[in-house]
């Protein structure tokens, strides 16, 4: 290694995807060890593992020993052991997997402060709803290529579909769905059960031509709203939609 | 002492032989002396029941299973018959092959004496004297080899010696199991120390330094067992028995140690490896008995010289066979040359391992 790598490795945080903690060593012990890997000083050292256990909400249980915590306060443990030391870059390996929804969301607040302290987070994730909430820029990689990157706006322009319209409806005969397909912009229309999806392709008004045809064809309708391309959709679109390993 | 009857079963039981009774036979009056003596049914050491027969009747019993052999004459030369080879027929064997090598000995012994005699023209001979120059150069030998050994060495101690260096040895899956600890592609926790900004010769350090502390604590134990619970007597050599075991203990440790970094393998696979290769330093270097180890010595002595556990169980021996210490020392620094290269195997191995990923 060459010898400013020692200070560079200082400066970086890692969370790996499976649980790195020591079975023998409470949670404030584990935290501790690993923070001393990087800081030496012993007074630094303890205010930035009371930091650590305050930004994972793990106070309660600071005496107790991993075997005895739940699988979300693990990946909690697990966190707070890879950025007690303060890492100005940290990668996070898909912290949220397996975790019930109140730990999911006490780390994701976690995240969310740690990028606010300005540490810069590089976040690995098949959960694109937590993508949309904690990343200001999204890298999209396929068995490890690089297949699109930009903000969550940018990436949502590169789908084809702009607007999805969602309908429940009662009853609607082939004729209309015929009908509503060869529209200008239309890109796919599904209708299971009493709910109808119309894709489309581009335009900003489509909601309200669909709510036009509706009214002159005379067909009533329960609820009708529109929601813009997710960044699952645009997922799905660049990666396929074939199963993977 | 808890294993005294391994050693009771170890008593030699009186084998049935027989001797085919001749001329030659009766002319080899050491031979006759020998198992005359042997088969003294007054001496409480008396290994033979021989019966003096001809060659037909000798076959005849041979047989039969009356006798484990008998002692026939090709070309005035006497020649062992045997039927199977047992324990038995083995002693028979060799003790009569003894018995004629030091006979050839005492023949050596006479004409040497008589011709020097000759030389300095003295043709009146006086064969009382002669034998006694013999029996006084016979018996000083017996009594130099006897006095090389400061302490008689029990099977049971050789037992003990062996298993003491197997688990001295077995510190090996310590060593192994702290590398383990410090490997990213081995372990979790490994990962963490592969991106912290801390050397890996430090952190490895520690691991082995709390593996060597309680491997030391195991063999305390196990010391303090054979003392306290098996009644086993080191006599006053405990200091430098415990010497061997602590840096027997190292090279243990230290084998795991490289073995954990060189192998690219599971931590099951690592275990089995030093398993096998713990059991096989033991078994050559004697471990299930003691024969290993010589014919080791005698036709492949590089591999006892590479061999931790013979190293550890040489130096337990040469606490008992030597009265000096040289090859106790020899062997201490053997171990700790080992242990030294397998530090500088790992260190080297450790710091050539790199990771596409982790």
């Amino acid at each position: 290694m060459k010898p400013d790598a020692y200070d560079s490795k200082a400066q970086i945080g890692v969370v790996f995807q499976e649980v790195a903690v020591l079975e023998e060593l409470t949670v404030q012990e584990n935290i501790d060890y690993f923070c001393g890997l990087y800081i030496k000083d012993k007074k630094t050292r303890k205010q930035y593992v009371e930091e650590a256990i305050e930004l994972v909400g793990i106070e309660e249980f600071r005496k107790f020993y991993p075997k005895q915590l739940s699988g979300g306060l693990l990946r909690r443990l697990n966190i707070a052991c890879g950025i007690a030391h303060k890492p100005k870059l940290i990668f996070l390996d898909e912290p949220t997997v397996a975790v019930d929804p109140q730990s999911r969301n006490n780390i994701l607040d976690g995240i969310q402060k740690l990028r606010e302290k300005g540490a810069t987070i590089v976040y690995t994730t098949h959960y694109m709803e937590e993508v949309e909430i904690i990343c200001d820029r999204i890298i999209i990689l396929d068995k490890g290529k690089v297949l699109a990157t930009g903000t969550a706006d940018e990436l949502k322009e590169l789908a084809k579909i702009e607007e999805k319209v969602t309908v429940e409806i009662n009853c609607l005969e082939n004729q209309y769905l015929e009908t509503i397909q060869k529209m200008e912009q239309v890109e796919e229309v599904t209708y299971h059960g009493h709910t109808l999806v119309v894709t489309y392709r581009k335009g900003k008004n489509n909601l309200v031509e669909l709510m036009d045809f509706f009214k002159k064809e005379k067909i009533s309708y329960d609820k009708i709203y529109s929601q813009r391309p997710t960044l699952n959709d645009v997922f799905l679109e660049l990666t396929g939609k074939e199963l993977r390993d | 002492m808890a294993f005294s009857n391994i050693e009771n079963s170890e008593k030699l039981e009186i084998i049935n032989i027989a001797i085919v009774e001749n001329e030659t036979f009766q002319h080899n009056e050491i031979l006759q002396q020998a198992f005359e003596t042997l088969s003294d049914k007054q001496n409480e050491d008396r290994l033979f029941n021989t019966q003096y027969t001809n060659e037909e009747k000798a076959n005849q019993l041979l047989q039969n299973g009356e006798i484990v052999g008998y002692m026939t004459w090709e070309e005035e030369e006497p020649k062992i018959i045997i039927q199977s080879n047992g324990i038995n027929e083995t002693i028979f064997k060799y003790v009569t092959e003894e018995i004629i090598q030091n006979s050839e000995i005492i023949k050596n012994l006479a004409e040497d004496e008589i011709k020097k005699e000759m030389i300095t023209g003295n043709y009146n001979l006086d064969y009382q004297e002669i034998y006694q120059k013999i029996v006084d150069k016979t018996q000083n030998q017996e009594v130099t080899l006897k006095d090389s050994s400061n302490q008689n060495l029990s099977y049971t101690m050789i037992e003990f010696y062996t298993l003491i260096a197997m688990a001295c040895l077995y510190g090996a899956t310590l060593g192994m199991f702290a590398i383990n600890q410090n490997l990213a592609n081995m372990s979790n926790n490994g990962k963490r120390i592969a991106v912290a900004p801390t050397k890996k010769g430090k952190v490895v350090l520690s691991s082995a330094l709390a593996a060597f502390i309680v491997q030391m604590i195991g063999v305390t134990l196990l010391f303090l067992y054979t003392i306290f619970v098996l009644k086993v007597d080191y006599g006053t050599n405990l200091p430098l028995i415990l010497l061997l075991g602590i840096i027997g203990s190292l090279a243990g440790l230290t084998m795991g140690l490289a073995i954990g970094t060189v192998l690219k393998a599971n931590e099951n696979l690592k275990t089995g490896i030093i398993i096998s290769v713990t059991m096989l330093g033991c078994f050559l270097s004697g471990m299930m008995g003691i024969t290993m180890k010589y014919i080791v010595d005698k036709n492949l002595p590089i591999v006892n010289l590479l061999n931790p556990a013979n190293m550890i169980t040489d130096g337990f021996y040469s606490l008992y066979y030597y009265d000096t210490l040289n090859r106790y020392y020899f062997n201490i620094i053997s171990l700790c040359i080992f242990s030294i290269s397998m530090m500088l195997i790992s260190y080297i191995s450790l710091r050539r391992q790199k990771y596409d990923s982790i």
